[in-house]
């Protein structure tokens, strides 16, 4: 629910008991006046009566006078020193309803004899004015809701504004680029101001820490290579000695692999940071057609080894704007899994149009779980490879670094990739991630 | 007469395993650890090749190189460095540098490419690498047995110029695949292929009346040795 609704939600509904007991103040008020004025008005009349009692009953003889609204007649009773006021009600027959009266009844002596006085006025239009009041305070109430609505309307487009301009910046806020995400300070409100200036300390702290690890990767990367090369360096030496044992000769290979792989799993945390530092931007357009007819020569020696069967089929030209470094990184990576994950004899198929890129392959693995595919060393599929697991995610970087699709699908032991250009429909897909 | 190496670099460990297994190699190696002395001595000798680290205390491998080219010297020059973007690469060879090597690499690799520019460099000498009655012309890529010339591809032919250039020595598998098919080779298989191949070379050079050098080391690589 958003800030407003909510606040005009509490705002109504805190009007609505303020709103009733005003109401009822008012009638109360109203009706209070009311009864006194009738009651004096009914204290006046029997005064008239009486008078008009008194000069009938001159003669002698017993008065009796029997309306709805007025009742005199002469009874047994004792006399009460006061007049009684109360409210009855009594049918009516014109509406065919019980209305409300305001009744006087007193026992005086006119002439010495005890006579009954029953004076009633009707109280209708006491409840025509309790309609009235409620109608009125439903106007009010149904008047401050619309007008409540339509301020609210009002401030969200002027009072929200830069609340809302700085919610647009935060979303579209790339890490790479915090440097230029700039909060305004100097709207009219104060809280945005303050909220502003505590998102740009926020951005510039980002962007510094940023900065920080970024440096911290590639220093990182880059002094861990020396070290690297000087173990490398000794095991190879070692490795000449003529004295070593078969069990000892293994040991030292292994070490080598084992620090190989040290080094490009560094290379590939170097690539992705450099990706995310914006290094490899180029205006240059390059076919992956090309990149992939080169890999497929590359890794010749291999295909034959593994007696893979290749099918190529380019419908068209797969052209994009990329640095030639990533385009041969993306495409090494995918014709790279398509040969290790296969077995002797498999299957490629590569199938290439002008917006469409699918590679397929033969596997005995199991599909790679869509949580796990494109992140860094989860999807490594068997112990004993050489794989650092950092292969597809910078496929995947760099197809989101290049408005790509890439979606992965695994069914009776193929599996595929396949890149769309964005924005352009034709290509399937099997579910992107 | 010896081919004159000069090693400028920092890391000790590092420059005493290079000389080590380049004057195995045949080569008369010296070796710097700093800028100054770096520029000492390619301005006060000449040397065949210079193996030069980018980083380097006082000044950067960049400005040694620089320097040999001002001086005009046929030195050939290997930048050895941590770094392996294509940037840095193509800013190594536009100073002038012959050749670029990325950390951690292959003893026998260096050895191989300071080979290679050496050979590239040498005006009017044979290009041509001998051992016992093979004989390589290098241009030609052509390889005679006893003066008889064979037919080997490409690769065999790299393969065989690999084994020459580091004789003796033990050449793991994943050297000999990194050098003739590159090191993205690594990520795609083991080096379990190149048996194929040099199965095919050895096969080659015994029919044609060599002897048999390509000793299988077990567990580890291959050795070409005469002894």
């Amino acid at each position: 629910m958003r800030l407003l609704t909510k606040t005009t939600l509490y705002f109504l509904l805190a009007m609505v008991p303020l709103l009733t007991a005003g109401g009822f103040y008012l009638f109360h008020q109203f009706s209070r006046e009311l009864n006194q004025e009738m009651d004096a008005e009914l204290l006046n009349d029997e005064v008239q009566w009486v008078r008009y009692i008194a000069e009938q009953t001159e003669n002698g003889g017993p008065f009796i006078l029997k309306t709805p609204e007025l009742l005199i007649y002469p009874v047994d009773e004792d006399v009460s020193n006061l007049p009684t006021v109360t409210d009855t009600y009594q049918f009516q027959a014109i509406v065919n309803a019980n209305v409300p009266y305001r009744q006087l009844s007193q026992v005086l002596f006119v002439r010495g004899i005890p006579y009954q006085v029953i004076i009633r006025k009707s109280k209708v239009q006491q409840s025509v004015l309790v309609t009235n009041v409620t109608r009125i305070m439903f106007f009010v109430f149904t008047g401050l809701f619309a007008v409540t609505l339509l301020f609210n309307w009002f401030i969200s487009k002027r009072l929200w504004k830069p609340f809302q301009r700085s919610l647009e910046k935060i979303n579209s806020a790339e890490l790479q680029k915090m440097e230029a995400v700039y909060f305004d300070k100097d709207t009219s409100v104060q809280e945005f101001n303050e909220l502003n200036a505590a998102l740009n300390t926020m951005a510039n702290k980002i962007h510094n820490d940023y900065i920080t690890m970024k440096e911290f990767t590639e220093d990182a990367a880059h002094e861990m290579q020396t070290p690297l090369a000087v173990a490398q360096s000794k095991l190879e030496l070692l490795l000449q000695d003529t004295g070593l044992n078969d069990e000892q000769a293994s040991s030292i290979v292994e070490a080598s692999t084992a620090i190989k792989r040290l080094a490009r799993l560094n290379q590939s945390l170097l690539l992705l940071a450099k990706i995310d530092n914006n290094q490899y931007e180029t205006n240059e357009t390059i076919s992956l057609n090309a990149v992939t007819s080169k890999y497929l020569s590359f890794f010749d020696a291999i295909i034959k080894d593994k007696a893979i069967k290749v099918a190529a089929t380019f419908n068209g030209d797969f052209n994009i704007k990329m640095h030639p470094m990533l385009a041969e990184s993306l495409v090494s990576n995918l014709v790279g899994n398509a040969i290790k994950y296969n077995y002797t004899g498999g299957n490629i198929l590569i199938d290439i149009s002008s917006n469409h890129y699918s590679i397929s392959n033969t596997s005995e693995f199991s599909a790679i779980a869509p949580g796990l595919l494109f992140k860094r060393f989860k999807n490594t599929r068997s112990t004993d490879d050489n794989s650092n697991g950092m292969g597809l995610a910078i496929v995947k970087k760099i197809a989101d670094t290049h408005q790509l699709a890439i979606s992965y699908s695994a069914e009776k032991g193929v599996h595929q990739f396949i890149i769309t250009k964005k924005g352009i429909h034709g290509g399937s897909s099997a579910g992107n991630y | 007469m010896s081919m004159k190496i000069l090693i400028i670099e920092d890391e000790p460990a590092l420059q005493a395993s290079i000389q080590k297994y380049l004057e195995h190699q045949g080569f008369v190696c010296e070796a710097v650890g700093d800028f100054k002395k770096g520029k000492e001595k390619i301005n006060a000798f000449n040397y065949d090749c210079v193996v030069v680290d980018i980083g380097l205390p006082f000044g950067s491998g960049l400005d040694i190189v620089k320097e040999l080219k001002e001086i005009e010297s046929t030195t050939g020059i290997i930048i050895i460095s941590a770094r392996n973007s294509l940037e840095d690469k193509l800013q190594g060879l536009e100073t002038g540098s012959d050749d670029y090597l990325t950390k951690p690499f292959h003893l026998s690799e260096l050895n191989a490419r300071i080979n290679a520019i050496i050979r590239r460099k040498s005006f009017g000498g044979s290009k041509t690498i001998s051992f016992n009655e093979i004989k390589l012309y290098v241009d030609a890529m052509r390889v005679t047995v006893n003066e008889k010339t064979i037919d080997l591809t490409d690769k065999e032919y790299q393969l065989l110029e690999y084994f020459i250039v580091n004789q003796r020595r033990v050449l793991t598998k994943a050297a000999i695949a990194e050098h003739i098919w590159g090191d993205e080779y690594d990520q795609v298989s083991n080096y379990d292929f190149i048996y194929t191949h040099i199965k095919n070379l050895r096969k080659k050079l015994m029919d044609a009346g060599a002897a048999d050098y390509i000793k299988t080391v077990y567990g580890t690589g291959y050795r070409f040795t005469d002894i």
